[in-house]
């Protein structure tokens, strides 16, 4: 992100010149070049001693005048006895193009206010003419008793989703519960195993068995518990494991 | 056959939906006339709006045919909504757009000449806003980039072409240059070397 700070008034080099020559009241045909060329020095000298970056463009001008006023001191006449052309004739051209672009800007803003008054609609959204046209139901009631059953179908096969999704999630949340209760159950049993099947009740659900398995897993974790399985698909007993031990 | 009248007619409805400026070409196809004839049309509807005082014009851009509120309504406009206007230009890009629409096509390095700064930044901001457009490339050396303006800048001028613009010749009188050159003197003629 850069920040761009504007202080000084002047668009450019042409622009500094143009404005000291008309402060002087000079034409620009016949620029004083010695006192023009030290007032842009000056200029510039202030420009920088405010911190302006002064760009090459500046300094490039500069130059041209030193160079100028070195030239204005030279004699124009050649051996001939012809008169050069007036070393400024360049600059002054210059200048005069600058000058008229200047003027064309300010006619420009000028135009651009006058039509700012005049106000366009904006394009509309025109999809409603140009869009795909609506799709009609081509269907007998055949058809649409299918579809009404579809929906009504899939509309309960959600609802039973989402219960059944209801329900885990307040099955998860008593992992605790169901670890003290296993404890309960197998301290009755003292140092007897107990069968896995047995933890479970017998209208237990897959959740309910799921959220057992879990506790019981994390009883063995910490220690609570021990399993022994003699096989795949036997039986697990397990045996409780007292924290005094 | 359709009657002048049901064409005229079938302009408006057109240039009303469309929005944007109207291309008179796609309208004269959608009547089955050429052009010409459908300019013209487009024409005389803009002359009845004018001659009726209407509170919406026809404008012209580029050959293309648009609604505009009048001018004069503007400040009644701004009773009902305050329209946003654009954020002005700068002096740096309405100089440089001043360059690039009385000059095009034109080069960077043209335009730079007669600003005496690199525009770089300004065209770019420029071409940006959608008021200045590359226009192929000049057969100079090292095949540079040329500019011109789009038909947004037209339409942001209320311009018909880029032949509308403030005449380059008013702005010349305006500066009176002309009188100085007739006082141009040669302060010193002689430098004797030898004495």
């Amino acid at each position: 992100m850069s920040y761009k700070v504007k202080l000084n008034i002047f668009e450019g080099p042409f622009d500094l010149l143009v404005y000291l020559i008309e402060n002087a009241e000079m034409s620009i045909y016949d620029i004083r070049v010695s006192e023009i060329t030290s007032q842009y020095l000056r200029h510039i000298e202030m420009m920088r001693e405010q911190d302006v970056m002064v760009g090459a463009d500046f300094l490039v001008l500069a130059a041209t005048l030193i160079e100028l006023k070195s030239k204005m001191l030279l004699p124009r006449i050649k051996a001939d006895g012809e008169i050069e052309e007036d070393p400024r004739a360049e600059l002054a051209q210059k200048l005069i193009e600058y000058s008229k672009f200047k003027k064309l800007a300010a006619a420009l803003e000028e135009q651009m206010d006058f039509a700012a008054l005049k106000l366009v609609k904006p394009k509309e959204d025109l999809t409603p003419y140009t869009g795909e046209p609506d799709e009609y139901l081509l269907l007998d009631t055949e058809h649409f008793i299918a579809a009404f059953k579809a929906f009504i179908y899939k509309k309960r096969k959600n609802e039973e989703i989402l219960y059944i999704q209801n329900r885990a999630g307040r099955e998860r949340m008593s992992v605790a519960a169901k670890k003290s209760s296993i404890r309960r159950f197998l301290q009755k049993a003292k140092d007897r195993f107990v069968r896995f099947r047995e933890l479970l009740s017998p209208e237990s659900d897959r959740c309910d068995k799921v959220v057992t398995f879990v506790s019981l897993l994390e009883m063995i974790k910490s220690g609570l518990a021990s399993v022994r399985q003699s096989g795949n698909f036997k039986e697990i007993e397990v045996t409780f494991k007292s924290s005094e031990r | 056959m359709p009657t002048k009248k049901t064409i005229k007619s079938a302009f408006e409805s057109m240039m009303f939906v469309w929005g944007e400026p109207l291309d008179a070409k796609i309208a004269a196809d959608a009547m089955g006339i050429d052009k010409s004839e459908a300019s013209e049309y487009f024409k005389e509807l803009r002359r009845e709006y004018e001659e009726q005082g209407r509170g919406i014009r026809i404008r012209e851009i580029n050959g293309k045919f648009q609604f505009v509120t009048s001018e004069e309504n503007f400040d009644y406009i701004r009773s009902v909504c305050t329209p946003v206007r654009e954020r002005r230009l700068s002096q740096a890009a309405l100089e440089t757009l001043a360059i690039v629409a009385y000059k095009q096509p034109v080069t960077k390095s043209e335009i730079d000449s007669v600003r005496g700064i690199k525009s770089d930044r300004v065209l770019e901001g420029l071409m940006k806003k959608g008021l200045v457009e590359e226009r192929g490339r000049s057969s100079a050396i090292g095949r540079p980039t040329l500019y011109g303006t789009t038909e947004a800048f037209l339409a942001n001028f209320d311009l018909k072409t880029v032949k509308d613009l403030p005449a380059i010749e008013d702005i010349e009188d305006a500066i009176h240059f002309e009188e100085a050159k007739t006082t141009v003197e040669i302060r010193q003629t002689s430098l004797d070397l030898e004495q």
